[in-house]
């Protein structure tokens, strides 16, 4: 019996589901100081571990063809690696005293597994072979884009005029992430 | 553009992944290319023209040509 034969043991939004609580009840202890900081990054990063049965059971429901598989896969790699990496240098910049190269080394962390994450998108559509599919994904990066742009210029001039707090540029990422997510979603409810 | 894939599907009576099947392609790019929401490349478009023996001009019509 092949990986794809075997019956689907969870659906994919239980896995989601499960993930989401995880998170909520890690990110709770640590608020509530229950738990250190080393201790929640390795219950985050535990956690985390459900996203594989998620996109495995997602992947056997919806029989996906190659190019997306690597796709999942690279960028769960790459989500294992920010996370970790944000953890680390997070505590090592509360809890060192480091010189600046260190703190641009430690800032490297969470960055490069970002851009494995921009890598596995351009990936992705240079090994797509279904033209509609990568039409599709080049539409709703690009609206993911025109969120992110629209947000970030409105939310500048905001912060500009001192009506809203600074905010770290860094958030170009996870906002393009949502912008992508919402188009996607949209599209996949047009296709039906 | 126009296009006559969802009556000639029927004809041969195929489902859109059996069409999408003997394409190589996704079962959504022949649900979007059926409703017009794609236009295909050349190579896809010879593709269905060969998959159905008919030529390109006898599958996909321009707008306001009659079906």
């Amino acid at each position: 019996m092949s990986a794809d034969d075997r019956p689907a043991a969870r659906a994919p939004w239980l896995w989601a589901a499960l993930y989401l609580a995880g998170s909520a009840i890690v990110v709770t202890l640590k608020l509530t100081d229950a738990i250190g900081a080393w201790t929640g990054l390795i219950l985050f990063v535990l956690t985390m571990g459900l996203l594989i049965p998620m996109v495995r059971s997602s992947e056997r429901a919806c029989h996906p063809n190659p190019a997306i598989k690597r796709y999942n896969r690279r960028v769960l790699g790459a989500s294992f690696g920010y996370v970790l990496g944000l953890g680390i240098a997070i505590s090592l910049f509360k809890n060192v005293a480091l010189p600046a190269p260190a703190v641009f080394a430690i800032a490297l962390l969470p960055t490069l597994p970002t851009f494995v994450m921009i890598w596995a998108m351009a990936r992705y559509l240079a090994e797509e072979t279904d033209e509609y599919l990568r039409y599709r994904s080049v539409q709703a990066a690009l609206a993911g884009l025109g969120i992110m742009l629209v947000i970030g210029i409105f939310w500048g001039f905001l912060e500009t005029f001192e009506l809203v707090p600074h905010v770290p540029a860094w958030w170009v990422l996870p906002v393009w992430a949502i912008g992508l997510g919402i188009a996607q979603l949209w599209i996949w409810a047009r296709d039906r | 553009m126009n296009n006559r894939l969802r009556v000639l599907r029927a004809e041969h009576g195929w489902s859109q992944q059996d069409l999408a099947d003997r394409l190589g392609v996704s079962r959504q790019s022949v649900n979007a290319i059926e409703k017009g929401r794609y236009d295909p490349s050349l190579p896809l478009a010879f593709s269905i023209a060969d998959v159905f023996g008919l030529p390109i001009e006898a599958i996909f019509l321009r707008n306001g040509d009659p079906e």
